[in-house]
């Protein structure tokens, strides 16, 4: 019994120099780990950039659609201007087809109005509406990391 | 029998109240190491700290007996380790890759520089400090009272340590990497040099089939790339934690670590630990379970405490995380400021010249230059070899614990270091002088050579001392002294010679600065 | 304090391991481009007036900047410290803020051709040293190419003529100055040429390590070497023979040339090269062969000379006395064989690598430097050379310049093979009417006075020559 009392106060009698350690090694494990998973997180992508060109204003007369699928957009063009929508699901990612009734997808049957609205099956969101923008020259970017408000619509000049 | 009252709801609310005692309670069943019984308990209950006995020597915990040299190599091999594994998330092992993302670490990892760093010089150190631990196990004679085999399996994870360093120093394919997995190649392809010398080569190419096994073809390419990662982070490493999970297993049954049978407790000591609370053993008399403590006999002896030991917990704990700390800010202060080198990348037409191998093969590489045979194969096979027969061959089992068994052999050793320095010296000066049997008669046979060379006098040299100190002294201690303190010198020296006097074509230069200009 | 020693080291080591993973935590959040970004964001708030683009600038993120050039298999980082590349406003800002000179980047995207396709240096590095890999402990052989060299990367994707219409004067002229100083008499340019000195074709793709770099004055780049190399090539290379004199500025325009001849391709979409546009055309004409191939040494071709680097006499192969008497097939023969023992390699196409109608194009330019007059013939056939008497002959009269047993020094080595393979009435007119212009006297009547028998015994002693030791 004296040795468990002895003990206790032997724990609380621990002195500055012992505190100062115990916060040294925590502190400093604790900066190393810090160190570590910020160094997984990566800083560069080795991958092609999200913008990409499409052309210059007149590949697309009004009334049209062209279909990207590689880089995962719609180009439409009506008589307000273009507008450039995803066309990755925003369900599990596959392509989705123009219906009817606007995009339909294949894999697990998610239906959009032409808006991009999502109006059945399992898809969480709309289809993304992404910015479009001219370069000095006249050449045409989409940027597939910038989306714009649902209905945005550009009107460029050659 | 009636049913046990409990009353249900209630239960559940005080359940899940005190969820987090009881979980805690569950994970660390022995409780707050306040007492002596509840430090013995955290050690022995622990799988990860029962490895190490709940008491420990004083001796053990004296940092003059051991400078702590073991527990500095486990450390950085920790410290390789857990590096290692951080440079696996951006490392990629294909030709194409490999130097584009060690040189993307550098320069666009968050810390990548720094733990690249790390891991080379936690590597490199651990050859350095397995060294000076067997060094140390060897000259405080702690071989021997039944750690015989320990030294030997000592002995496997030094040659492990070699293979684990010189694969990963291949993994970044630049020059260095390219030109010594070709020398690495040609060094495993060396017994072709006997096989020649005797004919029997096309019926039996050892040394040939060793080189494709190794390279995955004829030449260093990619697949020599694939096979020296596959070592590097996979079987090496595994063989490496298999024995050294052995080698501590053995420290336990063998006893810990060795104590001279003439330990005092000193003065000094109060520094160091915490003594025991009461003689007499811990356990107070309100047992339900009985611990056996065996006191270096083989019977059980009641009530008698085992002298002069103190608990592991806190002494030994609180002793190896000051030696983890040590280490692991002495590998981050350097890795901070010496960068680990880099060179352009791997050009199979341009051969770096001089090619030489990592600093801690420079020594066989200039044995190499001798015979590639003897070199390569022969002389370390007869090096480690000679080591791992140490406990067999010195049987004495006095002065156990004292560095250098006492006066005797500390005399010894300093003679093997007066009298083989020089020898040592003037064979290599000789043959830098003046050449050997093929500068002077051009047809000589190569198998002479192989069997007559520099490399192969300095060991018989070795031997023939060592033999004339057993004779003188009537100890096969004193001779094991006076060899093993000579193969440190002869590594001392022959590793200086290849680093710092081999310039181009393996030419003597007194100095870098002299080197001719490119 | 029990475990006191412990504790103190522990304490210790806790506090340094803590203060250095914080220096290096410092150190990683401040990398060297940082700084720039930071500047550059402070030079574009300042120098626009409208808010709207102030806004924007102090928005800009600090970070790596890349460029992921798929087609090219590179990235390049330039853009990190070199900020304002493509910015208008930083017309007149300074380097490295400074948009790109010209209008390179309309037709040569960032995009798509990143940096370092033109202008080298080490793309992934993001310090300057290591990008700009000039030092040689950056161990990076192809470092940013110095701006006055710069139209050496344009060759890669356009051809020649396209380049000269767009006036990138310095490559095309370094071009026609390679061309017409003779050097691949001595140097192999698409497997055609001399062996005395290394082959061009991938010269600027060649490591560091290929230049010795021992005597190179400054910055030890492949560019400086080159450069300097052609200023005086025995100061670079103590054992080179290389006969050049060009100026200063001519050896500029020659390494932006040299630099350029380089081992990779561009992929099939950058290049605009017009496949007619190699080298090796046999229909090329006799002047320009001339100019390509011969006149680094035989210069003119008038005169002969002894040359002090070549420690021999280079004959005058436009000499008119010589003309006068050579015939075609001579010197046909001459230029296919070459000159064993000496630099004159030998050119025919299975050696240096010119075709038959290249050589027979050569010839005819040579020889229609011929004078008109032809030489007065030498009726040999009557005459029966006297080998003893032609023995003392050649020892008086010519073994001063053309040595005791005829290897030659001042005058030819009479012992080569072609020499000895020559026509006698050939030898005979030639010691007749000498060689104006060169050492060589006229022996005839005209000159020192030998009568034709004398000639005749001595040039058929001449034709025994190298049977005697």
């Amino acid at each position: 019994m004296s040795s468990e009392t002895e003990g206790k106060s032997e724990v609380s009698r621990r002195d500055f120099i012992g505190l100062a350690t115990l916060g040294a090694v925590l502190l400093s494990s604790l900066s190393v780990l810090t160190g570590i998973f910020r160094l997984s997180k990566p800083t560069v992508r080795y991958e092609e950039s999200t913008k990409f060109k499409i052309g210059k204003i007149d590949s697309f007369p009004v009334g049209t659609v062209k279909k990207l699928d590689e880089r995962g957009v719609f180009i439409f063009a009506t008589d307000e201007g273009l507008h450039a929508i995803s066309s990755v699901c925003t369900h599990l990612g596959c392509i989705v087809a123009i219906s009817d009734t606007g995009f339909q997808c294949p894999c697990h049957g998610s239906k959009y109005n032409e808006h991009g609205k999502v109006i059945g099956g399992p898809a969480p969101r709309n289809l993304a509406w992404l910015e479009i923008s001219q370069n000095l020259d006249g050449s045409l970017e989409v940027d597939s990391a910038k989306s714009v408000p649902t209905g945005t619509k550009y009107k460029f000049y050659a | 029998m009636s049913e046990p009252n409990h009353n249900g709801i209630d239960s559940f609310r005080n359940n899940l109240k005190s969820i987090i005692d009881s979980f805690a309670s569950s994970f660390l069943r022995s409780g707050k190491p306040t007492s002596d019984k509840s430090r013995a308990s955290a050690m022995f209950n622990n799988f990860f700290l029962h490895v190490q006995g709940v008491k420990t020597h004083m001796n053990t915990l004296r940092p003059t007996y051991t400078l702590g040299l073991g527990l500095i190599s486990l450390f950085l091999l920790l410290i390789t380790t857990v590096s290692g594994v951080v440079l696996m998330i951006y490392y990629n092992p294909s030709i194409e890759n490999a130097y584009n993302t060690v040189k993307d670490i550098t320069y666009v990892v968050i810390g990548g520089s720094l733990s690249r760093n790390i891991h080379k010089w936690a590597g490199e150190g651990m050859i350095i400090f397995v060294l000076f631990h067997m060094a140390r196990v060897f000259f405080t004679g702690s071989y021997k009272k039944g750690r015989e085999f320990n030294w030997v399996i000592g002995i496997a994870l030094l040659v492990i340590t070699f293979g684990i360093n010189l694969s990963g120093y291949m993994l970044p394919w630049d020059q260095l990497s390219y030109w010594a997995l070709v020398i690495v190649a040609n060094i495993i392809q060396s017994p072709k040099e006997i096989t020649d010398s005797l004919g029997i080569t096309q019926y039996f190419d050892v040394g040939g089939f060793s080189k494709e096994l190794f390279l995955g073809g004829l030449n260093a390419g990619k697949e020599s790339l694939t096979r020296v990662y596959l070592l590097h982070v996979m079987l090496f490493p595994i063989l490496m934690f298999i024995f050294l999970g052995v080698h501590f297993w053995r420290i336990r049954k063998d006893g810990g670590l060795t104590k001279p049978d003439s330990f005092e407790p000193q003065e000094s000591d109060a520094q160091l630990f915490s003594p025991p609370e009461k003689k007499g053993g811990i356990f107070t008399t309100n047992k339900t379970y009985g611990l056996m403590e065996l006191a270096g006999g083989r019977t059980p002896a009641v009530d008698k405490d085992v002298e002069n030991t103190v608990l592991s917990w806190p002494n030994l704990l609180i002793a190896e995380l000051a030696v983890f700390f040590i280490c692991f800010a002495g590998v981050v202060v350097y890795s901070f400021f010496i960068d680990a080198p880099l060179k352009e990348l791997a050009n199979p037409l341009i051969p770096e010249n001089p090619a030489k191998a990592p600093w801690y093969f420079l020594g066989l590489q200039e044995l190499l230059s001798y015979s590639a045979f003897m070199g390569g194969v022969g002389l370390p096979g007869i090096a480690l070899l000679g080591l791992a027969l140490i406990p067999y061959l010195d049987r004495e089992q006095e002065h156990v614990g004292v560095w250098f068994s006492g006066k005797q052999g500390k005399s010894v050793a300093l003679q093997a270091l007066l009298a083989g320095t020089p020898v040592l010296v003037g064979l290599l000066a000789f043959v830098i002088s003046f050449g050997w049997f093929r500068n002077w008669w051009p047809n000589v046979p190569q198998l002479l050579i192989t069997l007559v060379n520099p490399g192969n006098l300095w060991v018989v040299f070795m031997m023939l001392w060592s033999v004339w100190v057993i004779k003188k002294t009537g100890s096969t201690r004193m001779g094991a002294i006076a060899l093993f303190t000579m193969f440190l010198v002869s590594f001392v020296i022959l590793t200086y010679v290849g680093t710092e006097l081999r310039g181009p074509n393996w030419g003597f230069y007194w100095s870098h600065s002299q080197w001719p200009p490119h | 304090m029990r475990n006191r020693f412990y504790i103190m080291t522990l304490f210790i080591a806790g506090v340094v391991l803590l203060a250095f993973t914080l220096f290096a935590a410092y150190k990683e959040m401040n990398p060297e481009w940082k700084a720039y970004q930071k500047e550059y964001k402070e030079l574009l708030v300042k120098g626009t007036r409208d808010e709207a683009t102030k806004k924007k600038a102090r928005e800009l993120e600090t970070n790596i900047q890349q460029l992921y050039l798929g087609g090219l298999k590179r990235i390049d980082r330039c853009t990190s410290c070199h900020v304002g590349i493509e910015n208008p406003l930083m017309a007149n800002a300074k380097v490295p803020y400074r948009q790109h000179s010209g209008d390179y980047l309309k037709k040569h995207p960032m995009s798509s051709f990143g940096c370092t396709v033109c202008h080298l240096g080490q793309g992934r590095a993001t310090n300057k040293k290591e990008a700009h890999g000039l030092a040689h402990d950056t161990h990076w052989d192809y470092p940013v190419i110095p701006l006055k060299y710069i139209q050496s990367a344009c060759v890669q994707c356009h051809d020649l003529d396209m380049l000269k219409q767009k006036g990138a004067d310095k490559i095309v002229k370094g071009e026609q100055l390679l061309r017409e100083n003779g050097c691949m008499g001595c140097h192999k340019l698409n497997n055609i040429g001399g062996v005395l000195g290394k082959a061009l074709d991938i010269i600027g793709s060649q490591p560091r390590i290929y230049f010795p770099m021992g005597f190179v004055v400054g910055e030890k780049t492949p560019y400086s070497w080159i450069k300097q190399h052609f200023d005086d090539p025995r100061a670079i290379v103590p054992v080179s023979e290389m006969k050049v004199k060009v100026t200063e500025a001519e050896a500029d325009l020659l390494t932006t040339y040299v630099a350029s001849l380089r081992a990779e391709e561009m992929p099939k979409s950058y290049r605009r090269i017009l496949e007619t546009q190699k080298d090796g055309k046999t229909s090329e004409d006799g002047e320009a062969l001339y100019k390509k191939y011969c006149i680094a040494c035989h210069e003119k071709g008038k005169d002969s000379l002894f040359d002090e680097i070549f420690m021999h006499t280079i004959p005058a192969i436009v000499n008119p006395a010589f003309l006068k008497v050579v015939t075609n097939d001579y010197l046909k023969k001459v230029v296919e064989e070459g000159r064993a023992g000496t630099q004159m390699t030998a050119w025919k196409a299975s050696a240096a690598g010119l075709s038959g109608q290249a050589i027979d194009n050569i010839v005819d330019y040579l020889t229609s430097k011929r004078p008109k007059e032809k030489a007065v013939p030498f009726n040999i056939v009557a005459l029966k050379g006297d080998l003893k008497k032609g023995e003392e002959l050649y020892k008086v009269r010519c073994a001063l310049c053309h040595g005791a047993n005829g290897k030659g020094e001042l005058g030819i080595n009479l012992r080569n093979p072609v020499v000895q393979g020559a026509d006698i009435t050939f030898l005979a007119m030639t010691v007749r009417d000498g060689r104006e212009g060169t050492p060589m006297p006229s022996f005839g009547k005209n000159g020192v006075g030998l009568s034709d028998q004398d000639i005749v015994d001595t040039v058929s002693y001449v034709k025994t020559i190298s049977k005697k030791k």
